[in-house]
Formats: C-alpha cells, sequence, structure tokens
C-alpha cells in the first residue's frame, strides 16, 4: 500500500517535469524562443503604446492614459497564458498525440499543471516587462512599499490566467480547432475586463460577463497595489482570483475527463 | 506583340484561378476571417468606448483605425499564407515550374486578403455604427470611397512584398504575431502618426499605407492635424512607396524563380 502511495507521487511528478519541460517544445508550438522574448519585450511595449496614444488621442488626460497603460501592461498576460495554452489542443490533433495522451494512464492533475508551468513563468515575466514599462516609460506612480502587494498580484493572475488558457483548451478539445476560441478571449478581456475603461461603463449584461473573468480580477488587484490599497482590500481581491483560479483548473480536469470518456464511447474526439 | 498580349492574358487569368481558388478555400473553411475579424471589431469597440464624448470625427476614427486593423491583420497574416501555404502543400515548386511568373499567382492571394479585410472591415462599421446609432458624416464620401480603395492597393503592395520576403524567410510567424502591434503603431491605424516620437515618423513613412490613411483622413476629418505637407504630399508619397515596394517584390520574386531553378531546396520546409 505504502509502496503503491510512494509509486504514484513519483509517477505524478515525473508526469508534471515532463510535461513541464517537454510541452513548450511540442504542443505549445508557440513557445520558441523567439516568440517567447518577443511576448516578454515587444508585445507589451507595442499594445501599451497603441492604447494609450489612442487614449491620448480621444482625451488628452493623464490619469485616463495611465488607467489604459496600467490595464494593457497586465492583459498582456493573454497571449501566453490564454491563446498558447489553448493551442495545445490543435497541436496534439495535429501531431496526432491526442489518442496517446487520452490512453495514457498519467496523472491528468499532474499533466495539467505540468503544462501550465513554463505558461505561467512566461505570463509573469510579461506582466512584469508591461509594468515595468508602465512604470519607467509611461510615468505610472507605484505607491511606496506597494512591491510585495504588486507581486502577489501578478503571481495570482498569471496562475489564474494560465488555468483559463487550460479550460479554453478543454473546450477546444470538442471543437474543429481551437483558433477562434483563441482570438476570442486573446482580445475580448480588452473590452470586457476593465483594461481600457471601467467595467462600469458597460451595460449590465456584458458587466456580468467581465466579472466571469480571471484578467477582471487580476487587473483589479493590481491596480489596487499600485494605489496602494489596504491589505483589507486586496485580500479580497485576491480571494477573487484565487476562486477564479480554482474554478478554471477544476472545470479543465472536469472538461478533459467528460471529453475522455466521450473519446472512448465514440472514437472520434482526436478527428481533426 | 501577339505574344506579349498572350503573355499579357495568361498573367490575368493565373491571376484570377488564384483569386478564384481562395474564394473557394474561402466559402468551404471561412473561420479565417473570424480571427481577422474577432480583433478589429473589439478594437473597435473599445476605440469607440475612448473616444466617447470626444467630438463626432471620432467615430470616423474609431472605424477607420478599426477597419485598417482588419485589412492590415488579413494581409500580414494572409500574405505569409500566401507563399507557406506552398511549403506545406509541397507545391511551391511545382508552381513555380509553371510558365506563368509566380509573382501573378502570390497577387491574387494578396488581391483576396486585401478583399477578405475589407469584408471584416464593413463588419467592424456595421458593429460600430450599430452600438454608437447613427452612422457617421464624411465631406467627400465618392473621394472618400476611392481614396480607401487605394489605401487598400498599398496595403496589396505591402502584401506582395511581404510574401516575397517570406519565401526566403522562416520568421513569417514572429513577423506576424509579435510584430503585428508595431505594424499599427508605425503605421498610425487608430491615429495619427505625428502623435509619435519624431524619430519615429521616417520608420512610418516607409510603408505605403502610412501615407494613404493620412491622406484619407485628410478627406474625410474635417480639421484633421497629420503630416504638415498635407494630402497632396500624402498622395505623392504613397503612389511612390507603393510602386517602389511592386518593384521590389518584382524583383525578389525573379530572383526566386532563378534560384529554384539553381538550388532545387525552395520548397524545404
Amino acid at each position: 500500500m505504502t509502496g503503491d502511495a510512494s509509486a504514484n507521487r513519483v509517477s505524478f511528478w515525473r508526469t508534471f517535469w515532463a510535461n513541464a519541460v517537454v510541452a513548450p517544445r511540442t504542443s505549445l508550438g508557440f513557445m520558441r524562443i523567439d516568440f517567447i522574448l518577443g511576448m516578454i519585450f515587444i508585445i507589451p511595449l507595442t499594445q501599451i503604446s497603441f492604447f494609450a496614444l489612442t487614449a491620448q488621442l480621444a482625451n488628452d488626460s493623464v490619469s485616463e492614459i495611465q488607467f489604459v497603460v496600467i490595464g494593457n501592461a497586465v492583459a498582456t498576460v493573454t497571449y501566453s497564458s490564454v491563446f498558447s495554452v489553448c493551442q495545445t489542443t490543435d497541436s496534439e490533433k495535429q501531431q496526432g498525440t491526442m489518442e496517446h495522451l487520452l490512453v495514457s494512464p498519467a496523472n491528468r492533475l499532474a499533466l495539467y499543471f505540468g503544462r501550465g508551468m513554463i505558461p505561467i513563468l512566461i505570463s509573469l515575466a510579461t506582466v512584469a516587462m508591461g509594468l515595468v514599462y508602465a512604470v519607467f516609460l509611461f510615468g505610472v506612480p507605484l505607491a511606496p512599499g506597494s512591491e510585495w502587494a504588486l507581486a502577489v498580484s501578478v503571481v495570482l493572475t498569471a496562475f489564474a490566467m494560465v488555468g483559463f488558457g487550460l479550460l479554453l483548451g478543454g473546450v477546444a478539445l470538442y471543437l474543429r480547432t481551437s483558433i477562434i476560441l483563441g482570438n476570442i478571449f486573446l482580445f475580448v478581456g480588452l473590452l470586457l475586463s476593465g483594461v481600457n475603461f471601467p467595467l462600469s461603463s458597460l451595460p449590465s449584461s456584458l458587466q456580468w460577463i467581465g466579472y466571469a473573468l480571471p484578467l477582471t480580477w487580476g487587473l483589479s488587484a493590481v491596480r489596487a497595489a499600485i494605489s496602494g490599497d489596504s491589505l483589507g482590500t486586496l485580500t479580497i481581491l485576491w480571494g477573487a482570483v484565487a476562486i477564479c483560479a480554482l474554478v478554471a483548473y477544476g472545470a479543465a480536469i472536469l472538461l478533459w475527463d467528460v471529453f475522455e470518456h466521450r473519446a472512448l464511447a465514440t472514437g472520434s474526439i482526436a478527428r481533426f | 506583340m501577339a505574344t506579349a498580349q498572350v503573355y499579357g492574358w495568361s498573367r490575368g487569368r493565373s491571376t484570377l484561378a488564384s483569386i478564384r481558388l481562395c474564394v473557394l478555400q474561402f466559402v468551404a473553411d471561412p473561420q479565417w476571417l473570424i480571427p481577422s475579424m474577432i480583433a478589429p471589431v473589439i478594437f473597435g469597440l473599445v476605440a469607440f468606448g475612448l473616444f466617447a464624448n470626444s467630438g463626432p470625427n471620432f467615430l470616423v476614427y474609431a472605424i477607420l483605425g478599426a477597419g485598417m486593423m482588419s485589412m492590415w491583420g488579413q494581409t500580414l497574416y494572409g500574405s505569409g499564407w500566401a507563399t507557406g501555404q506552398d511549403r506545406v502543400w509541397g507545391t511551391l515548386e511545382p508552381t513555380l515550374q509553371a510558365p506563368t511568373p509566380y509573382l501573378y499567382v502570390v497577387l491574387g492571394r494578396v488581391l483576396w486578403n486585401v478583399v477578405s479585410g475589407l469584408i471584416g472591415g464593413l463588419i467592424v462599421y456595421v458593429v460600430v455604427v450599430t452600438v454608437n446609432g447613427a452612422s457617421p458624416t464624411l465631406p467627400n464620401p465618392a473621394e472618400f470611397a476611392l481614396l480607401f480603395v487605394f489605401v487598400m492597393l498599398t496595403l496589396a503592395s505591402v502584401g506582395t512584398l511581404l510574401a516575397a520576403v517570406y519565401v526566403y524567410t522562416r520568421y513569417a510567424g514572429f513577423i506576424q504575431n509579435i510584430g503585428e502591434f508595431a505594424f499599427y503603431v508605425g503605421t498610425g491605424c487608430m491615429f495619427p502618426v505625428v502623435l509619435l516620437p519624431f524619430w519615429t515618423n521616417p520608420i512610418g513613412l516607409l510603408f505605403p499605407p502610412t501615407w494613404a490613411l493620412d491622406a484619407l483622413r485628410y478627406n474625410g476629418i474635417p480639421g484633421y492635424a497629420g503630416f504638415s505637407w498635407g494630402f497632396g504630399w500624402d498622395m505623392v508619397g504613397a503612389i511612390a512607396t507603393t510602386a517602389v515596394y511592386l518593384g521590389i517584390s518584382t524583383s525578389v520574386f525573379r530572383r526566386v524563380e532563378r534560384q529554384v531553378l539553381e538550388k532545387g531546396s525552395l520548397g524545404d520546409y
């Protein structure tokens, strides 16, 4: 019994590390070094510049431009966490490895967390770089002593967003391709998560959709940390991000479980 | 003279056949319009939200900007695929061996990309106008439409050059995905390029759409403050850079055709 538990533990961590190390080179097709560097250094700068200049043209108000800058610095997280992770399902199907994955005894939890590890690290780096640009190039003021709160907010956001990407990857399992889903959620946060204007300026039905997205809560936590809000406020927001993350990872695992059973029943899930 | 005419017909027929094939592929699987449409529609709505209460002319900025992004996106991604598809399907070398120059086949694909980008732009227009509840007023709608077609042609020239460059580079994916926003910023899709730091302007002016879009805004937005030289020189710049782009792409495609005969390695993927 003890031997089985120990073997299971070893198998769990082996699956976790194998996926963490191998997935970026195989199913995470976008994770080439040039793409990674581009995602971390170029995309945040160009996306922030684009929306900051648009805001400047619309209304030359410093506070509004800074609102847009912070929003887009955090929103760049979606490239590595949502779009790339969501594409893994397509890659598995294209490479013909989906059937092998579905019949393998690998622990699913280890598999998903392992696959999410490198995207989480890249997401962290992307948001961190975006915030560096925001502070040093666009003059966003950072409240004194808020660095640690900001770090916690960014880590939680990256974690939750990768979970959301895995969830979309699970949905994409049932679709012919994940490119549409990936594209929708790559950009929808710009509109519904309070990236460019407060959520309150949207119709109430859209506000509810926005509240269901982890980016909304992650961004709120980052904004609160930057402006030096109290620990009480931050704790509530961190809790919301953590709940989003748990729901996303849980739903992702549940979806894959459902589709696995469907795959066994119909033998058609891996069609591309 | 008769031979030249036959060549002309043959090339025109190849371009038309290429467009027809693109249309058929699009009808069979129109999913590619969706990615090129989702982002511009969202950007159009975001711009509309940002420009709210900034005055009536900003509706034109939002629609024009998002529409341009649709066409730019389609040009960037579609041009990579214009030559990339031959590599993936193994048809690059056979197509290059055909009597018609490869340029005319690619031209058909690039033209279709611009047209499908325009469809995306129209969808952006419908969505933003629906949200706004009224369509924008243009001082000279007919001139604006004519200039818009010209902007499409300048984009097609960029698409042709990019397709030529993509034959040589394996970095098409990088240029498309990572450089997308840089193109939008540098060519002033949503705002005048003069808002950017001065040192960036010469880089933006290397692209024909920068000139053409500035001219289009001079025509469509009363009181627009773009490049100080105004509408006329914008048009001269747009025509000159478009001609240069087409010249370079023609030369690159000729070189590609020679190279494939010499090395036989072009289709390596």
